[in-house]
């Protein structure tokens, strides 16, 4: 069924004003009119397009064809796998010294990054940087050193697109993206529907996707920390996995910790609404692993994904080891029920099972997460 | 600016009306002159500056009408005589001093006011009329109908305030003003000023030497007195006459620049000889008996002037004294609804209403010509709307602005004032500005909306004024914002002239009226010095000031001042050349497509950018461009590329 298209108008009345906005920053970046500032993505202008709006279309919140997409990405529609397409998953930890005291777990995203960048399969990475102020901002590494500023992280969401759209579009780098699951869905909807007047998203070899049961707000729990921390001696944020239900925040002096349930007001209200918690368009995607430290749960998607993992394995990067079955059996439970939730959620918000705001699914599966 | 000194008495010169008025109080023997620009008054200072140094007279660009018009007063007060010039809306500044200058009498100078009036409100905030405040203040005044009279009268009007020893106004308008004719010259007098405060009582003389309104029911009575004394010269004035035949079908009366409109629309009709027009030139206090022998030319009586109905009100309120038997005319004018109550008049308008009146018809021309004389202009004048200039610090300021209030996404808002940035209300300021009243009006209502956290506001406060508006008007209210604690920004544009008006300079400017150097008063050390935090910006550099504004919109604390300096580009195009040229590079350039849409060309719109509908592409009028190169930070593509001149 062919659509009206829609436009930045849309885009903050659908997106924007219902509060369904991730700031992935997927329309900032190349477009004067909408810009990030302090969590919040502003409308700076009317733009007057109707026929072609890019802000409008690659964002995840934006109506999505997972078939399609996934057709796309992997060649097959969308599965029934709670943890997406799956080639293989393991668990696995970083063999370099620095970048294991750097990591906020195993540091394998960092490794698999740095390796990238050494082996010439990239030019540059586009990162999340946690600022001197201890905000999240977008940042674009062109060298190992600049990746290993990029390690850890401060659990907010941060516009990273807008960085990769703001790459000149005759820039021809190599890259790579690290993001959080609704960023690899607009990547994934980039890779399905190529931009115009913007880098070619052809250039982008390689995207590292984040596990993530939510975000939190780049704005008000900013705040919060403020208010109860001295920003400026903080080295690094931690939620432990469960049964800890912490947060922690370590600083120069010790660590403090926040009861999760006091964190989890300051959750982006948009999570509630996000079916994916292992970046299933990802090429590798990276996670935890529970009642594990010191190791990543690693998730290979993707021909390019199975080919970097081999490749650190083969130089030595990565330690690669079996994810335990029972570990397996956990996340796969843990990435149902954020479906589960998600699509209720969606309901709830719609009023109507037949309206999924953004998300277009086979009827059956549909059916099968709100059973 | 014409030459106002010339010594060639009777010969003919053309001026303006301004400079035929500042001859006029040349020839009287004026000392002091001092204004604040505003048009349609600036080139009677402005020409009497010019000339100031040359024939030993001081003048000065005060900081506003009110200092202005009480320099004068000092001056009069040491017997040295002193006009003060403003444009309508001073008279509201200056009109507490005045309320007062007339109940205290001025000195042996005579001080005479020059108040221009702009109809239409052709470069103001409002068409206020001065007539009826010169009225309720009980201040002669009087009108010019010509550019002599306009010298004439003001020459003769120096004699007869200081022979009545209170202020006289001397009122014009827009048309009188900038409009030019022919002007014969008069002697400039020889004599020496010599200016010394006279603290001796002069028993002959009624007017004590302290110059105060107190005991005020004495002053009021004196002044009174004074009035009287000018209805009685005004009853044989020759700036009122009639022309026209003994019985007429219809008595016009008018004055000023309409006197010329009615003139032209009788010699339109051919109505001479059945037409009467009643000029006056001295229009408070009235002429009654004058008046009063007219008013049976005719059955019918039309009033033509613009703005107020004070000539239609002050007839009919004689004609209402009239014995119950006498026979009264019937008037027209704005209440009968012959003549517009708004607004300039023009010929045509007064034809109109003679016609109707008369119950004639007349067919000015083809109705089609009108229509087709103005499709014939447009067709060869480039499509522009009212905007600031190419290179105008004021857009870059108000684009950041705008900027800042929407990434602050607290629905933020400007409260405007007074100045070329008034047009911000606008496309030129990206509809930034919601309030707009008087100068420092802005400010004011800034301090007030900054005040009101208590009942759940929190909408940032821009308030935006000139640097010359700064200093006229503004001061007060940052002192009080800064007082009271009061959360609003005071965005002040230094473009280092006040502008609008023609560069006038002002106390940031290092420069007098009279071409001489002098102190810069720095607005930052003033508003550093009240307490104010206070950051200085190159409103050129967007990201800077926007990051500025933003930083200041989230600070808590009391009135906050933002500098955004950067010189006029008119001024700074007349001392050097372009920093760069600007040209589109057309590879780049998107146009419409997605990820631009003529940003450029249809939000930002600098008049020295264009829209190439055939290309779909921008490009640079190399006309218009004055090589600022601030639109290559705006354009999202990259595609304006400025090179170093």
């Amino acid at each position: 069924m062919a659509t009206k298209a829609k436009g930045c108008k849309e885009l903050v009345s659908e997106v924007i004003e219902t509060r369904l906005c991730a700031l992935c920053g997927a329309c900032t970046g190349n477009c004067p009119y909408l810009a990030y500032y302090k969590g919040r993505i502003a409308l700076l202008d009317n733009c007057s397009r109707t026929d072609e709006t890019q802000c409008y279309e690659y964002c995840p919140r934006t109506h999505i064809d997972m078939n399609a997409i996934s057709q796309k990405i992997f060649g097959m529609p969308y599965g029934e796998n709670e943890m997406g397409t799956v080639k293989k998953v393991f668990m696995a930890r970083a063999t370099d010294t620095i970048i294991k005291k750097k990591a906020q777990y195993g540091g394998v995203v960092t490794a698999l990054l740095s390796l990238a960048l050494a082996e010439g399969l990239i030019d540059g990475a586009v990162l999340t940087k946690t600022s001197d102020d201890k905000t999240p901002a977008p940042f674009l590494a062109q060298s190992v050193d600049d990746v290993l500023q990029c390690a850890g992280s401060s659990y907010m969401a941060c516009p990273v697109l807008g960085r990769y759209n703001q790459i000149p579009k005759e820039d021809s780098s190599q890259l790579g993206i690290v993001a959080m699951p609704c960023q690899v869905l607009s990547v994934a909807k980039m890779k399905a529907v190529p931009p115009e007047n913007r880098v070619s998203i052809d250039n982008v070899k390689l995207v590292i996707g984040l596990f993530c049961t939510w975000a939190l707000s780049p704005d008000k729990f900013y705040q919060f920390l403020k208010e109860n921390l001295d920003l400026s001696k903080v080295k690094k944020f931690d939620i432990p996995p469960p049964p800890a239900n912490r947060f922690d925040v370590y600083t120069l002096s010790g660590k403090t910790s926040f009861p999760l349930e006091q964190i989890r007001k300051f959750t982006m209200p948009t999570c509630a609404y996000c079916l994916d918690m292992t970046s299933e368009f990802a090429d590798i995607s990276v996670g935890s692993v529970e009642g594990t430290e010191g190791w990543n749960t690693v998730i290979t998607r993707t021909d390019a994904g199975v080919d970097l993992m081999e490749m650190a394995k083969k130089k030595g990067k990565l330690q690669i080891d079996k994810l335990p079955s029972s570990n397996l059996e956990h996340l796969k439970e843990a990435a149902l029920l954020k479906k589960k939730r998600a699509m209720n959620e969606i309901v709830k918000k719609s009023g109507d099972k037949n309206n999924l705001l953004y998300l277009g699914l086979s009827p059956g599966l549909t059916e099968k997460l709100l059973a | 600016m014409a030459n106002i000194e010339i010594d060639a008495p009777g010969t003919s010169q053309l001026f303006i009306g301004n400079e035929a008025i500042a001859r006029g109080a040349l020839e009287a023997g004026i000392g002091f002159a001092a204004a604040y620009p505003g048009t349609p008054s600036s080139e009677i200072l402005g020409s009497l500056a010019q000339v100031a140094k040359k024939i030993g007279i001081y003048a000065e660009w005060s900081i506003n009408e009110m200092v202005a018009m009480e320099a004068a007063a000092g001056a009069s007060f040491a017997g040295i005589r002193a006009l003060a010039a403003m444009k309508q809306n001073g008279i509201n500044v200056v009109s507490d001093f005045l309320a007062n200058l007339v109940m205290s009498g001025t000195g042996k100078g005579g001080l005479v006011l020059v108040s221009c009036d702009d109809p239409s409100a052709i470069s103001s905030s409002n068409e206020q009329d001065t007539r009826p405040i010169a009225k309720w203040l009980d201040i002669p005044l009087v009108e010019p109908g010509d550019f002599q009279e306009a010298k004439d009268m003001t020459k003769w009007l120096f004699d007869l305030a200081e022979e009545l020893g209170t202020l006289c106004i001397l009122r014009s308008v827009t048309r009188i003003a900038h409009a030019r004719g022919n002007v014969k010259l008069g002697e400039l007098p020889t004599k020496q000023h010599k200016a010394h405060f006279d603290q001796i009582h002069d028993l002959k003389n009624v007017m004590p030497t302290t110059f105060m309104p107190l005991p005020s029911s004495l002053r009021h009575f004196f002044l009174h007195m004074k009035l009287d004394k000018a209805r009685e010269k005004f009853e044989s004035s020759p700036f009122n006459r009639y022309v026209g035949p003994d019985k007429a079908d219809l008595l016009i009366i008018t004055s000023g620049s309409c006197w010329l409109y009615s003139q032209d629309a009788i010699e339109a009709l051919k109505l001479r000889d059945r037409v009467g027009i009643l000029k006056l030139g001295t229009l408070w206090p009235l002429p009654e008996r004058f008046v009063t022998e007219h008013l049976n030319k005719s059955d019918k009586v039309l009033f033509v002037e613009e703005i107020d109905p004070f000539l239609e009100r002050s007839v009919m309120e004689l004609a209402g004294n009239f014995p119950s038997n006498a026979v009264r005319p019937t008037f027209y004018g704005k209440r009968s609804g012959h003549i517009n109550a708004y607004g300039e008049l023009n010929p045509d308008m007064v034809i109109k209403a003679v016609s109707t009146i008369l119950g004639l018809t007349y067919q000015a021309r083809d109705i089609d010509y009108g229509k087709k004389a103005e499709a014939l202009v447009k067709s060869s004048v480039p499509e522009r709307s009212m905007t600031f200039c190419a290179g105008c610090p004021h857009r870059a300021t108000f684009w950041s602005i705008k900027n800042a209030l929407k990434l602050d996404g607290r629905d933020g808002f400007v409260t405007g004032d007074i100045g070329c940035y008034s047009l911000a209300l606008g496309p030129a300021g990206f509809f930034q500005v919601r309030t707009m009243h008087c100068m420092g009006g802005g400010a004011g209502v800034a301090n007030g909306l900054g005040k009101l956290g208590q009942f759940g506001f929190d909408q940032p406060v821009i308030a935006v004024v000139g640097d010359s508006t700064f200093y006229h008007a503004t001061i007060p209210a940052l002192i009080n914002g800064i007082y009271n604690q009061s959360k609003f920004i005071l965005v002040i544009l230094d473009n280092s002239a006040t502008a609008m008006t023609g560069f006038q300079p002002h106390p940031g400017t290092g420069m007098t009226a009279m071409g001489e150097p002098t102190k810069v008063v720095s607005m930052e050390a003033l508003c550093r010095s009240l307490g104010a935090h206070v950051e200085v910006c190159d409103p050129f550099d967007f990201k800077g000031t926007t990051n500025t504004l933003l930083k200041m919109m989230a600070d808590d604390g009391g009135a906050k001042v933002a500098i955004m300096r950067r010189q006029c580009e008119l001024v700074r195009a007349k001392k050097e050349k372009s920093p760069y040229k600007v040209h589109v590079d057309i590879e780049k350039c998107i146009g419409e497509d997605c990820g631009c849409d003529r940003l450029c060309t249809r939000i930002f719109l600098c008049p020295g950018l264009i829209w190439d509908k055939k290309t779909g592409k921008s490009r640079i009028d190399e006309v218009i461009c004055s090589g600022c190169g601030v639109c290559v930070d705006i354009c999202p593509q990259g595609a304006i590329i400025r090179e170093a001149v």
